[in-house]
């Protein structure tokens, strides 16, 4: 387009932004020239109403005040019956485009849309990113003349974009080519936003396989299903079972407050049951929890069944019988043991910690759910029954959960740290009598 | 064919038994039946029966009227003795034991009539601690309560009958315990470690007709215009079919004539070298054999697929290849131990003198020394065209002494758990007992006067040189600093992949965008 229509446009939207130009003819107040711009220019007036009119507009600039709600907010209210997903979201930020035309204010929209892309959750979607870039005008912000590259053209644009795309990085969502083809028509080949992009390809393909311990993009919703990840992941040896002690029932709708049960989730590997069906009846075995385990945003609980370490004089030396092998010797009958140089057991930076037996993953912290979970690993450890169970919980970490069923029970205010408890014996033929 | 002629045997000794099994290997499946029958079945009787034991059993078991099996392997329990789940309780009016269990694998299952189980029991000890030890008993399948399942289909010797064997209440008399009650073990052991020298003729007798047809083929079949045996890949694979046979028939025969001495002299250990090197020779040299026949090799028609499947068991009966080099290693290590404790101890007490003669040594080692232990020169034992060999020999064994008492020193009895030292350790004893055979068969041969001698040299020569380099690389190996000792990364590796128990490399073709 023409050189002067450029100008005006231009004028316009920067005004939008609030880089007043110097050179207005008459210098009248806002909503005059902009209306009147617009007119001159194109044809489409009609729906001219910007929704930001529809407040009464101060004789501030709208920018200025210091109510809550931002200019454009109402767009993203606008949806019937508040179901807030990604097409809602997706309407709102057409409306915008649809209803001005010179998209005035778009900076100040796209942080809007940014903040309200996590409510409508669509924070990790790359066609909603496109989307919002796409509210930028083309060809506009594109230096054409070498003061122009020098400095930042349009820096309040370009740093919108360039907060775009860490939006997207700190979501983990990885730019494409409509992406980089919108960049360079919104912002030209050389600029920041551009220079972030490329720095985005180059580094989130190499960083994508860097985690050790890799979850699932998508994080199951089911907190049995979660929990049974969790487990898993905690617990890398792949003989371990999972078992599922407990579903969790559904909530009564007649309200009656009988105890909604929450899911117990265990696992237990065959070394560790092996372990425990040696452990002495006379010394107690401990559950210890809740610890957080984190997964993505996610937080999960999950206790664990441990004893504590033998004392050295307790210590049975492993027994090597006798006649052991039928075919090699599997002692040597030598009196010298290892040379210090070749003696790799000792790691100063490990430190012995006692038997862990199993870990759980439960719904409610509380004594109770527990006792259900101990009570379902005597099925597969029938020596479990003879074993002293002591029960360690500690107080509320004060996170909680949001399941979508059973009751979250606050746990019972503590002593500050642990309660000791319980004779499993004891509870076991109170169960039985 | 070993049972004493009073009882009807032939009474052969062992180096006559070893040639009998030359004939006999040419065919697996016959070659493990009658092994089965004798070499295990009713050693048992012959080592540790009584009298009574053996008049009954043996004249019947040496004509052939009955065969015998040899019962010990059980889904549970391979090699470790302790997880025998097979019992034998006495009954009350202690005649008789009743035996409950089961046996996997028994060669000649089906059709034997004597078996040698082995089986937990009772036993009260000296200082009144009752304890579970093995026994072992004679089982007549006419006691009753043994049945077999049906014979296992086997990927080689599919002409051998190997089934499962069931003992249910079967009735034993006690006078058929072989040797004490709680004995079993020693018994099994010394079962075990006397049948595995004849190994080494039966494969030698198998590979020598082997080479005969595959000859056969190769001067006859044209190929561009020229004989198979006229192309030098060809030419190295015989040499090489020739070269594993003349070691094994060393090894075997030599092993054969020390066990032929009067008295009862030990030599398991040369029995498992034997059986280690000759099974793994047998399986390199048969498919080489296939090899040069190419396609037809590989079709059913000609016997050498079937030879090929039947090789493939001796790396894996009568002790597996893996095992037995354990035991080569430690045995030769508990000697070896024995015999530096003394000067360890000194070591370690820090006596002067014995330290500055340690250190001297190592830095006249480090320096390069000739060794000279009497086999060459004028008084030599070996011939003068053996003599290169014979040095070289010398050379690996010395170092190999330094190299084992260095060995003792890092790890002392925890070297139980180091098995790829100890694998390293069994691979040099195998080579050096192969090179000490073949020397000492060639310059037997020379002075003698036996027919082509000259090309038992030119075989001992190849063998010797190449045991020798591969003995040098396998002792910088086991140095601890040394770049050729790959023991942590491949530890490493195995434990990341056993971790996920799958290949955990990203597929070559994955990419990241």
């Amino acid at each position: 387009m023409s050189w002067a229509q450029a100008i005006l446009l231009a004028r316009g939207l920067s005004r939008g932004c609030g880089v007043i130009c110097g050179a207005t003819v008459t210098g009248p107040p806002f909503s005059q020239v902009s209306l009147q711009a617009p007119r001159g220019l194109h044809c489409s007036a009609a729906t001219h109403s910007s929704d930001s009119w529809l407040v009464p507009p101060p004789p501030k600039p709208p920018r200025g005040p210091t109510r809550a709600l931002a200019p454009h907010e109402e767009l993203f209210r606008q949806a019937p019956d508040g179901a807030q997903d990604k097409a809602n979201f997706v309407r709102a930020v057409q409306t915008f485009g649809q209803h001005n035309v010179h998209k005035r204010g778009h900076v100040d929209f796209i942080y809007l849309a940014l903040r309200k892309m996590r409510e409508y959750g669509v924070e990790r979607d790359l066609a909603v990113y496109n989307l919002l870039l796409d509210v930028f005008p083309k060809e506009v912000f594109r230096p054409r003349s070498i003061f122009q590259r020098i400095f930042i053209h349009y820096p309040r644009q370009q740093e919108c974009g360039i907060a775009v795309l860490e939006q997207m990085e700190n979501h983990g969502v990885m730019p494409n080519k409509e992406t980089e083809f919108l960049l360079i028509q919104i912002f030209g080949r050389k600029s920041y936003p551009m220079l972030k992009f490329v720095r985005m390809k180059l580094w989130f393909s190499r960083f994508k396989n860097i985690n050790p311990f890799p979850l699932p993009r998508d994080l199951p919703q089911d907190p049995v299903d979660l929990a049974k990840l969790g487990l898993r992941h905690m617990e890398p040896d792949l003989s371990a079972r999972v078992t599922i002690y407990q579903m969790p029932s559904a909530k009564d709708s007649t309200g009656a407050a009988d105890a909604t049960e929450s899911h117990i989730v265990g696992i237990q590997t065959p070394d560790q049951q092996a372990a425990l069906a040696h452990h002495n009846p006379a010394r107690p075995i401990f559950v210890e929890g809740p610890f957080s385990l984190w997964l993505r945003d996610k937080c999960v609980y999950y206790h664990i069944l441990r004893a504590d370490l033998l004392p050295p004089e307790e210590r049975e030396a492993e027994e090597i019988p006798e006649e052991w092998n039928l075919y090699y010797p599997m002692q040597l009958d030598l009196d010298y043991g290892r040379s210090g140089w070749d003696d790799y057991k000792f790691d100063i930076h490990k430190v012995e910690e006692g038997p862990v037996f199993a870990i759980c993953v439960a719904g409610a912290h509380d004594q109770a759910t527990l006792a259900r979970w101990i009570q379902g690993l005597q099925e597969t450890n029938p020596g479990l029954a003879q074993i002293p169970v002591v029960f360690r919980l500690a107080g509320s970490t004060g996170e909680l959960l949001a399941t979508s069923s059973g009751l979250e029970e606050p746990p019972p205010p503590p002593p500050e740290g642990q309660e000791e408890e319980e004779n499993n014996q004891q509870r076991q033929q109170q169960g039985q009598s | 064919m070993q049972v004493p002629e009073e009882y009807g045997g032939l009474g052969l000794s062992n180096t006559l038994y070893a040639r009998m099994g030359e004939i006999v290997g040419l065919d697996g499946s016959i070659a493990v039946t009658l092994a089965a029958h004798q070499a295990i079945g009713l050693k048992g009787i012959i080592l540790a029966g009584s009298k009574e034991q053996k008049a009954k059993y043996l004249p019947r078991l040496a004509s052939g009227e009955h065969i015998a099996a040899f019962c010990l392997t059980e889904p549970s329990s391979g090699s470790d003795a302790a997880s025998i789940k097979t019992r034998a309780t006495l009954s009350e009016d202690k005649k008789y034991y009743i035996l409950n269990g089961s046996k996997v694998w028994i060669t000649n299952g089906g059709l034997a009539n004597i078996f040698t189980v082995f089986a937990k029991t009772q036993v009260v000890d000296s200082e009144s601690s009752v304890k579970d030890k093995i026994t072992a008993f004679i089982v007549e399948r006419d006691f009753g309560g043994v049945t077999n399942g049906k014979p296992e289909d086997k990927l080689g010797i599919r002409g051998s009958n190997t089934c499962e064997v069931h003992f249910e209440n079967t009735r034993v008399p006690v006078e058929n315990v072989l040797g004490e009650v709680g004995g079993g073990f020693k018994v099994a052991m010394n079962i075990l470690n006397s049948g595995r020298f004849s190994m080494g003729s039966v494969v030698a007798g198998m590979l020598k007709k082997l080479i005969e047809m595959t000859a056969e083929y190769a001067c006859t079949r044209k190929q561009f215009n020229k004989n198979l045996s006229e192309f030098g890949l060809i030419q190295e694979k015989f040499a090489l079919m020739a070269q594993k046979a003349y070691v094994m028939e060393s090894m075997a025969y030599l092993t054969a004539g020390m066990l032929d001495r009067p008295g009862f002299p030990d030599c398991s250990i040369e029995a498992a070298m034997v059986k280690v090197f000759s099974s793994e020779c047998a399986w390199q040299c048969v498919s080489e054999a296939l090899q040069i026949l190419g396609g037809s090799g590989y079709m059913r028609d000609y016997p050498y697929e079937r030879m090929l499947r039947d090789t493939r068991i001796l790396l894996i009966f009568e002790g597996t290849n893996e095992i037995l080099r354990m035991y080569i290693a430690l045995t030769g290590l508990q000697h070896a131990g024995r015999i530096l404790t003394a000067r360890i101890n000194e070591l370690k007490r820090g006596n002067v003198s014995t330290v500055i003669e340690t250190i001297s040594q190592k830095l006249r080692d480090s320096v390069g020394r000739t060794v000279n232990m009497g086999l060459t020169g004028k008084l030599g034992a070996v011939h003068p065209s053996v003599a290169d060999s014979a040095s070289k020999l010398e050379e690996n064994v010395y170092y190999f002494g330094r190299t084992v008492e260095t060995l003792l020193l890092r790890f002392g009895k925890t070297i139980v758990e180091e098995q790829m030292i100890l694998k390293r350790v069994a691979n040099i004893l195998i080579n050096l007992y192969g090179m000490t055979a073949v020397l000492s068969r060639a310059s037997r041969s020379i002075r003698v006067g036996l027919p082509n001698h000259d090309h038992e040299v030119l075989l001992a020569n190849i063998f010797c040189a190449e045991a020798y380099y591969q003995n040098l690389f396998t002792l910088s190996q086991l140095d601890k600093y040394s770049p050729e000792n790959l023991d942590e990364q491949i530890k490493k590796v195995s434990e990341q992949v056993l971790e996920k128990r799958a290949y955990i490399c990203a597929h070559p073709l994955e990419r990241t965008s």
